[in-house]
């Protein structure tokens, strides 16, 4: 239910939210943190694409975006990779400095989280950026595109961070059941593309409505788009819920829309548009593809769509990203906003609930910290979770532990682990759903689900020997200590 | 030569782009109509070579319908 709840930013969020309108936008300011860099020598498109994204994704906290302007056999084209690679540069984008903690950084979006008053302008498509160019006839993506291979065993080249929106094809003109959403798209000829989408995700949804009932299902692929699209279309939201609204609510600044010529709505100043319409019940052989699990998928028959029109800026940029084995790109563009709902869910009937963290393989580990209200508690949060809409399919391994464990320090989470796990009160629930590519499943799509509950003991537990914790000094007075420590080693004192 | 699959080794592959640099034509792209493999000519051997790419990740012989369907067709293709 919207309650027209806006977010209050500090003054250097509001700043950073007014001056970024696009990706082009958000490298330059990138930039002028030192953390964009345009690679300055020619570069063949396999394999040093793939190599230079996996070394820039490498610093987790301060890896840079990547530009390509100089890649051989695609004169004048661009490729821009790895803009959401690293922690510093989300940091940016929500007005922060660039080595803030994770930790800090997940509570800045759950604080945006409660905001809920969409913020969206209208633009004439006359007189939108993306429209500067229009290919209706001889589409060729191979042409248009600076495509090659993400990894060295997949089936094809892959569209990997594009924003696909579509509409309902039973219910066209509700704007909330619009769907934004990230879904692996292959190129499989100049002017067709295979999309690979699952039933329990909106588009799967969509598709197999559009094909039952004999409807269009007419779609837009944005390319290279304002940097909070992708962190939203990547995030579980409800079905009726707009990416688009809530994309604009996280930055609190409006987000410029426009009107594609199929009728579905679209960033203004998005760097590419490709128009497609789901080829009803045709299927094409797709994969494998290098997914975020760290291995390959197999190879499946996957709905086919056909390109009817491409709209781009000038000199547009290809934006891209390197996913397989972790950590990459795919893992920080999404971790924090699969924690933020899963947090929020839980919040809302156990308060005890400190933090979330669902960073790694969008949520396939994740550690929650809760103040256990009394002996077990932790295990029935950790049953909640797996009941949330994201819990439900990825939630696989859930670790517990107390209010002060940073689970976003895994030295904290492990010294928890080491010193709280009884190993006979771990839980096992089999047969459970699964992701279907995770390579772990004892089928493809069912899987067991484990829960270490590695929060103190409480009475009428079993205390244990030498059960008294350290206090361990902390708070504002270590910081400072911290801090004369460092700049006592810079020598600066 | 004939320019085979890498992936399937059947010989039914279109060209579909060429990268030109200079005049001169630097790379290729190429489609396979029946496992839907697409490859650049100039890419290392591990992607385009079939005595090099590993033994998974071939396609000769399969039989490309029994593969799995994410989504199954509501119907038949009109």
């Amino acid at each position: 239910m919207a309650t027209e709840k806006t977010v209050s930013l500090s003054a250097e969020a509001k700043a950073v939210a007014a001056r970024v309108g696009s990706l082009r936008d958000f490298l330059a300011y990138l930039g002028e943190h030192e953390q964009c860099v345009s690679w300055p020598d020619p570069v063949m498109p396999e394999p040093d694409i793939r190599n230079i994204s996996v070394a820039a994704g490498n610093n987790v906290s301060t890896g840079p975006a990547v530009i390509f302007d100089k890649i051989r056999g695609y004169p004048g084209k661009r490729i821009a990779v790895n803009v959401h690679g690293s922690f510093g540069n989300l940091a940016l984008l929500l007005g922060l400095p660039k080595t803030t903690p994770v930790r800090e950084l997940f509570f800045e979006i759950i604080r945006r989280w409660g905001s809920d008053k969409p913020l969206l302008e209208r633009v004439a498509p006359e007189k939108a950026p993306v429209n500067e160019n229009r290919i209706d006839k001889n589409i060729n993506l191979y042409d248009l595109l600076p495509l090659y291979r993400i990894n060295a065993n997949d089936g094809g080249f892959y569209i990997g961070k594009a924003c696909v929106v579509s509409r309902d094809p039973l219910d066209p003109d509700n704007f909330g059941k619009q769907n934004v959403g990230i879904y692996r798209i292959q190129v499989m000829g100049p002017d067709t593309f295979t999309l690979l989408s699952i039933p329990a995700h909106d588009m799967g949804r969509q598709m197999l409505m559009a094909e039952q009932h004999g409807k269009p299902l007419k779609v837009s692929v944005m390319i290279g788009n304002h940097p909070a699209m992708p962190m939203f279309a990547a995030t579980p939201v409800g079905y009726d819920e707009s990416e688009f609204a809530y994309a604009s609510q996280m930055m609190g600044a409006p987000l410029r829309l426009t009107t594609a010529v199929n009728g579905t709505d679209i960033l203004a100043d998005t760097e590419m548009v490709i128009e497609g319409e789901l080829q009803l019940n045709q299927r094409e052989v797709e994969g494998p593809f290098g997914e975020f699990p760290g291995s390959y998928s197999g190879v499946r028959k996957v709905p086919l769509f056909r390109v009817t029109g491409v709209s781009h800026r000038n000199n547009p940029i290809f934006e891209n990203i390197y996913i397989g084995k972790g950590w990459t790109e795919h893992d920080t563009l999404i971790g924090l906003n699969t924690s933020a709902p899963i947090y929020a869910q839980l919040k809302k009937d156990f308060p005890e609930v400190a933090a979330v963290n669902a960073l790694y393989q969008h949520g396939l580990t994740g550690i929650i910290s809760v103040k256990n209200r009394f002996s077990g508690f932790a295990k029935s949060v950790a049953m909640r979770a797996l009941g949330t809409p994201h819990g439900t399919m990825y939630l696989k391994n859930l670790i517990l532990v107390d209010e002060n464990v940073d689970p976003f320090d895994l030295n904290q989470v492990m010294w928890a682990l080491s010193t709280r796990t009884r190993a006979n009160d771990i839980i096992v629930i089999p047969n459970m759903p699964m992701v279907p590519i995770d390579p772990a499943a004892e089928v493809p799509g069912k899987g067991h689900r484990l829960i270490i509950d590695a929060t103190s003991f409480m009475a009428p537990d079993n205390l244990g020997a030498d059960p008294h914790l350290v206090d361990r000094p902390m708070g504002p007075e270590i910081d400072a200590l911290m801090q004369r420590l460092s700049e006592l080693q810079k020598g600066s004192v | 030569m004939k320019t085979i699959c890498p992936r399937c080794e059947s010989t039914g592959v279109t060209q579909m782009h060429a990268g030109m640099e200079n005049d001169q034509v630097l790379w290729r792209v190429w489609h396979c109509k029946d496992c839907a493999y697409t490859w650049r000519d100039s890419e290392p051997a591990e992607s385009i070579d079939p005595k090099v790419r590993p033994a998974w990740a071939q396609m000769k012989g399969v039989d490309f319908d029994s593969l799995r369907q994410v989504i199954p067709p509501a119907h038949k293709p009109t």
